[in-house]
């Protein structure tokens, strides 16, 4: 594919799909081009209706959020919506505990996933396959089906010498997280890890290097990218989840997302704070995506796409 | 030990003339496969670990559980629950309301697979004619409803849906000789799922439109063209080129809703307050409320392990596509 690029074929192809917007549609009325840009910002309100109105009810004060008559826009916009979440027990503490439990899991994930990645991308072995095939498999088992022996095993986790009960701990749900993200770890970064021209190994050989040189001047580097885009994709996936930490620990060792489930138990939901903290919740999730977007559909459907 | 390759050391061991040129060419990919017979497996030796520690002995763990009774007591004493066999699932298969959740799972997984679906290719559609500022709008909603936590777009559709304050309820009431002040959407079922419906269908859009819309730029422009030419109708190319070309990818994309959605848990569990009515269960959230809720380990594990078994045909064709990606590369 990267030879294409510079043919003259391509670059005549390229050219010529810019110069008419990328339409597939041959031959469009000037009528049809408004139905359609009508059809597509309706579409694009409707989309965002939702996310307007978490910003809306988050910036009214108390009152305004349970009016009968709801505003469209807060005639007194205030903060006090997410003072009172940041007051709120246990917000601090859970967020502090999210932000440990998802860079560990995460820095883990980045570890081990990138060394299974290296084996299965540059190395023919007996035995590469069954590895592919589990990392495979082991994306599709519904880990909430696995909750319950989950729970039984971190409850009675046996060291030999001693036994630990890794439930009500950070360090149990961070182990969890850590294999959770695993296996699209290993499977994203084999796909950057193979997008390296094997001739570059080849080459850095030749004038010397040892396979560890070429690991670490190599691919390494050149992976980068894709470390980030895998890093903040399992950020966005260990961040997220709730019902695992909900499920094995207490609310002071939970994370934000199990601190809003939780929230709304409470007897008369507050609304306002929770949508605030809602918000609060989302920010880094919503950052981290925006910027790696253009590789999260690429893990789970890559070369599906290819000519 | 890879210095060997160069050929600064090769040279003097092995001093041919025209044999040597041919030599490297032939002797590199070779000893790359015999010298790298423990490495890889090194290397992949962590995440295997990992795996198999809190992957693959759960899942054993989850079968073993659902042969035997595993209540509180048990999980109090730490004893051995005692084996019962089969009699989890005789209990499960014979009971009328694991059916109706099955039904309900799979009904609901077919009614929303399928409107996201259209409706994602209708989007990707939509976008390739529209000009470009509103493309940009679309993507760019799209991209904030993607970004956003499950649970967060589910407290916002509570919310929305609430009865007495919500803004849904307010704007249909606005509608002339409509009343639905303080109106419940959860009182009938059908009016309950298809809110649950929406809020799937709403965040399930934007992955499927934009890669569908990533994939529609691999049809040529020429066939296109050569069909309108040859007097074909907007339906007739889509029918017959765009869908022919976009099938693999389709595929996959609706493949990975199925599972997704089969295994739907958050948004009922989130719109139901985290107590769904028997009529708002489903197979993930039936699972989990036997077991952690009523202490029925083993029957969890058990409504579990069918949900796995039922999900099997869809798995291994999800997996077959993408092995075939992995072998290739």
């Amino acid at each position: 594919m990267a030879a294409d690029i510079t043919s003259p074929v391509a670059m005549r192809a390229r050219k010529k799909r810019r110069d008419d917007n990328g339409s597939l549609t041959v031959g469009r009325s000037r009528a049809g081009t408004i139905v359609a840009n009508t059809v597509g910002i309706v579409f694009g309100v409707l989309m965002l209706f939702p996310v307007y109105w978490v910003l809306n009810t988050a910036f009214k004060p108390a009152d305004e959020v349970l009016a009968l008559e709801p505003g469209f826009w807060p005639s007194n916009p205030t903060f006090d919506n997410f003072i009172s979440a940041f007051k709120a027990p246990l917000f601090l503490q859970d967020m502090l505990n999210g932000v440990v439990i998802t860079l560990f899991a995460v820095a883990g994930a980045l570890v081990v996933g990138f060394l299974g990645a290296l084996a299965i991308a540059r190395f023919s072995f007996y035995g590469r396959k069954a590895i592919i095939l589990v990392v495979l498999v082991v994306q599709l088992v519904p880990f909430l089906a696995l909750l319950i022996p989950l729970f039984l095993m971190l409850q009675n986790v046996n060291l030999g010498f001693t036994t630990l009960n890794l439930t009500d701990s950070l360090i149990g749900v961070s182990i969890t997280y850590l294999v959770l993200i695993l296996p699209y770890t290993v499977w994203t970064l084999r796909g950057f890890i193979s997008g390296i021209p094997r001739e570059l190994d080849e080459a850095a050989m030749i004038d010397g290097c040892t396979r560890a040189q070429v690991f670490w001047r190599i691919i390494l580097p050149l992976t980068g990218p894709g470390l980030v885009a895998t890093s903040v994709y399992g950020f966005i996936q260990a961040w997220n989840e709730f019902i695992i930490i909900n499920t094995l620990n207490s609310p002071d060792k939970q994370n934000l997302m199990a601190w809003l489930l939780q929230n709304q138990t409470t007897r008369g939901t507050a609304w306002g704070p929770l949508m605030a903290g809602a918000i609060i919740t989302s920010i880094p999730v919503v950052i981290f995506f925006l910027i790696i977007q253009r590789n999260i559909a690429t893990g789970l459907t890559a070369g599906a796409v290819k000519g | 030990m890879s210095v060997v390759d160069s050929p600064a050391t090769r040279r003097p061991r092995d001093p041919g003339g025209p044999q040597q040129n041919r030599v490297p060419g032939h002797a590199a990919p070779r000893r790359r496969k015999r010298n790298s017979g423990l490495v890889p497996w090194l290397l992949a030796l962590p995440a295997l670990l990992f795996i198999a520690g809190l992957l693959g002995y759960p899942l054993i763990r989850m079968l073993v559980l659902s042969f035997q009774n595993m209540r509180l007591r048990e999980l109090i004493s730490g004893r051995t629950p005692p084996w019962v066999g089969f009699d989890q699932y005789t209990r499960v298969l014979s009971d009328g309301v694991f059916w109706g959740v099955v039904g309900r799972t799979v009904a609901f997984t077919v009614v929303s697979v399928l409107i996201s679906v259209v409706c994602g290719l209708g989007i990707a559609l939509l976008m390739r004619r529209v000009s470009h500022g509103v493309r940009l709008f679309m993507i760019i909603a799209m991209m904030f409803v993607w970004a956003l936590p499950q649970l967060v777009a589910a407290q916002i559709f509570r919310w929305m849906t609430d009865s007495d304050f919500g803004v849904v309820n307010y704007l249909i009431d606005l509608l002339p000789g409509v009343n639905y002040q303080n109106h419940s959407w959860f009182v009938n079922p059908w009016q309950g799922w298809s809110v649950i419906t929406t809020l799937v269908v709403w965040a399930g859009i934007p992955f499927l439109a934009i890669t569908l819309n990533a994939g529609l730029t691999q049809v040529p422009k020429e066939l296109l063209e050569a069909a309108t030419v040859d007097g074909a109708t907007p339906w007739q190319s889509l029918r017959n080129i765009i869908l022919p070309i976009l099938k693999p990818l389709l595929m996959i994309v609706t493949t990975l809703s199925v599972i997704w959605n089969f295994g739907l848990f958050t948004q009922a569990w989130v719109l139901r307050d985290g107590h769904p009515e028997p009529q708002f269960q489903t197979l993930a959230t039936y699972s989990y409320t036997q077991a952690f809720g009523q202490a029925r380990y083993s029957l969890g594990s058990a409504i579990a392990v069918i949900t796995v078994l039922l999900m099997f045909g869809v798995m291994v064709f999800y997996i077959r596509q993408m092995f075939r990606i992995g072998e290739v590369d």
